[in-house]
């Protein structure tokens, strides 16, 4: 469970990014967070993720007040939220097996478990088979699976996915979005931030909307709007 | 593969991955290590020249000139009583005036005209048992009454001590600028692999990397410099002194009294050092720039 209660965060020179958000998005759910540039989307996810702290009010991640938590703890914590980048952010020189085993040896696995993990990733996101292949052998649709793959592979409850498919076809698009929903009915929380109207609208998944650092929409069931 | 191996591995591979600057930096150390190397030689063999030969030559006690005969006896005794003693042989200052003519040799000219004058005073010559026991028995012997000055006989390394202290001063001052040097270049190579590693660094902090799992691999990449460093500049400096051990005999007899240790009694010692000395300047140079460039 993710909730926002009255947060506020202003950078220097009194830019303020968001203006007292209150929004709560429940375990299992699947929800898009749109608007413009500059609207307040990524420091949203920045908060999330405890990147930045809020100027006021409180955020509550699985009954956690993230901006309470002690800087040891941090690490810990962000392991209940796996990250998907727009740019992928996969280790290059590093094939896709390893990139995947990369996270799980960040989060201190056993042996074991990084052997299952590495296993039923691979199937959930369609890539078994080129475990050997490094990301340049690949498609951009197949990169991005890599990509979901290492966010999948430490058992997230939740799922940041940030443009997830800004740089790929509409096809290859679609294609992620049937794994992202795929991923959600086994009971991910998922929160995707994107500009693909078409999408979001096909999907018809909640969609909260941010403009100028506030939330001007909230639909259960709504179309792309800002 | 457990995580504290796969962080030593993580450090082996950042090492082969700045292969020059890893090679350049490992150059640096070496030569810091030599040079700390040398000093440590020449120290020990120096003292324990010194001590061969204050153990030979003992110490020399000089004797008021108000003493009399009873008294020489009577401070004879005494100091045969100090545990440690070995033995002692009075000088008169007959004697004491044929000691100065032997040291003054060639230019005995200076001590023309003098010999009835007796001004070398009478004097003890006081040796060992054991070397350690140099100072306790010194001490004691200052304290006798009718015994002004004491010193040790060892004018004839005074010019290797005198020599020596200079070039130690000289290797400490050295080795101390190339020690910042290499602790400089260290954390500099970190900085480079810690820039270079940006990109793991980011994905691991959003996936849930503890700091330390973070900067681990960085120390262990300058504590393995600096332990490769150790182990070339062990060679090295082995190597260099076994070829001059076994020119010794020429150079004993070049220098005189001056004897070399064997290196049985000296490898142990500076491998010891170094080791210490090359994580040292590894772990303390990497955590400069962890800390400085690396934001966790």
């Amino acid at each position: 469970m993710i909730e926002f209660i009255n947060v506020s965060k202003s950078y220097d020179r009194g830019i303020k990014a968001l203006d007292n958000v209150s929004v709560r998005i429940d375990k299992g759910e699947f929800a898009f967070l749109v608007g413009p540039s500059g609207s307040g989307k990524s420091t949203f996810l920045k908060l999330m993720i405890r990147e930045e702290t809020a100027t006021s009010g409180k955020i509550l991640i699985d009954g956690k007040d993230v901006g309470r938590l002690k800087q040891k703890d941090i690490p810990y914590f962000r392991r209940k939220i796996g990250f998907v980048f727009q740019d992928f952010r996969l280790l290059y020189d590093r094939t896709v097996e390893e990139n995947i085993v990369f996270a799980l040896r960040v989060i201190e696995a056993s042996e074991k478990d990084i052997r299952i993990q590495l296993k039923n990733v691979l199937a959930m996101v369609g890539l078994t088979g080129k475990e050997k292949f490094y990301p340049n052998q690949l498609s951009g649709g197949e990169q991005q699976r890599v990509s979901l793959a290492r966010a999948l592979a430490t058992k997230p409850p939740i799922i940041i996915a940030d443009e997830p498919t800004g740089n790929l076809d509409p096809t290859t698009a679609d294609g992620i979005f049937k794994t992202l929903l795929e991923i959600n009915a086994r009971g991910t929380t998922i929160l995707v931030v994107t500009h693909a109207k078409d999408i979001v609208d096909k999907l018809n998944k909640r969609v909260i909307s941010l403009d100028h650092g506030r939330i001007v929409k909230d639909s259960q069931r709504g179309g792309y709007q800002i | 593969m457990k995580t504290r191996t796969y962080l030593i591995k993580e450090g082996y591979n950042n090492l082969r991955k700045h292969g020059t600057k890893t090679i350049s930096t490992i150059f640096i150390i070496c030569a810091t290590m030599l040079v700390l190397g040398i000093f440590i030689i020449l120290f020990q063999n120096v003292n324990k020249n010194v001590q061969t030969v204050r153990l030979e030559q003992g110490l020399q006690a000089f004797i008021d000139d108000s003493a009399t005969q009873d008294d020489v006896e009577y401070m004879m005794d005494e100091i045969k009583q100090i545990p440690g003693v070995k033995d002692v042989t009075y000088l008169n200052k007959d004697q004491a005036y044929e000691d100065a003519k032997e040291v003054f040799s060639g230019l005995d000219y200076f001590l023309d005209g003098i010999e009835n004058l007796q001004i070398f005073p009478a004097s003890f010559v006081v040796r060992f048992e054991r070397i350690e026991d140099s100072e306790t028995v010194k001490s004691e012997v200052e304290k006798i009454d009718g015994i002004y000055k004491v010193k040790y006989n060892e004018t004839t390394i005074q010019a290797v001590i005198a020599i020596s202290k200079v070039a130690n001063v000289f290797l400490l001052g050295v080795g101390g600028v190339l020690l910042v040097v290499s602790i400089f270049i260290i954390s500099n190579t970190i900085k480079l692999a810690v820039y270079s590693n940006k990109r793991e660094i980011f994905i691991m902090k959003y996936i849930g990397a503890t700091n330390k799992f973070i900067k681990t691999p960085f120390v262990i990449e300058g504590a393995l410099m600096g332990l490769i460093a150790a182990l070339i500049s062990f060679v090295l400096i082995s190597l260099g002194y076994v070829v001059l051990y076994a020119r010794a005999p020429q150079i004993q007899a070049s220098l005189g009294v001056f004897g070399f240790l064997p290196y049985s009694n000296l490898w142990h010692q500076i491998l010891g050092i170094y080791i210490i000395l090359g994580l040292f300047i590894g772990i303390f140079g990497s955590s400069i720039s962890i800390k400085k460039y690396l934001k966790v």
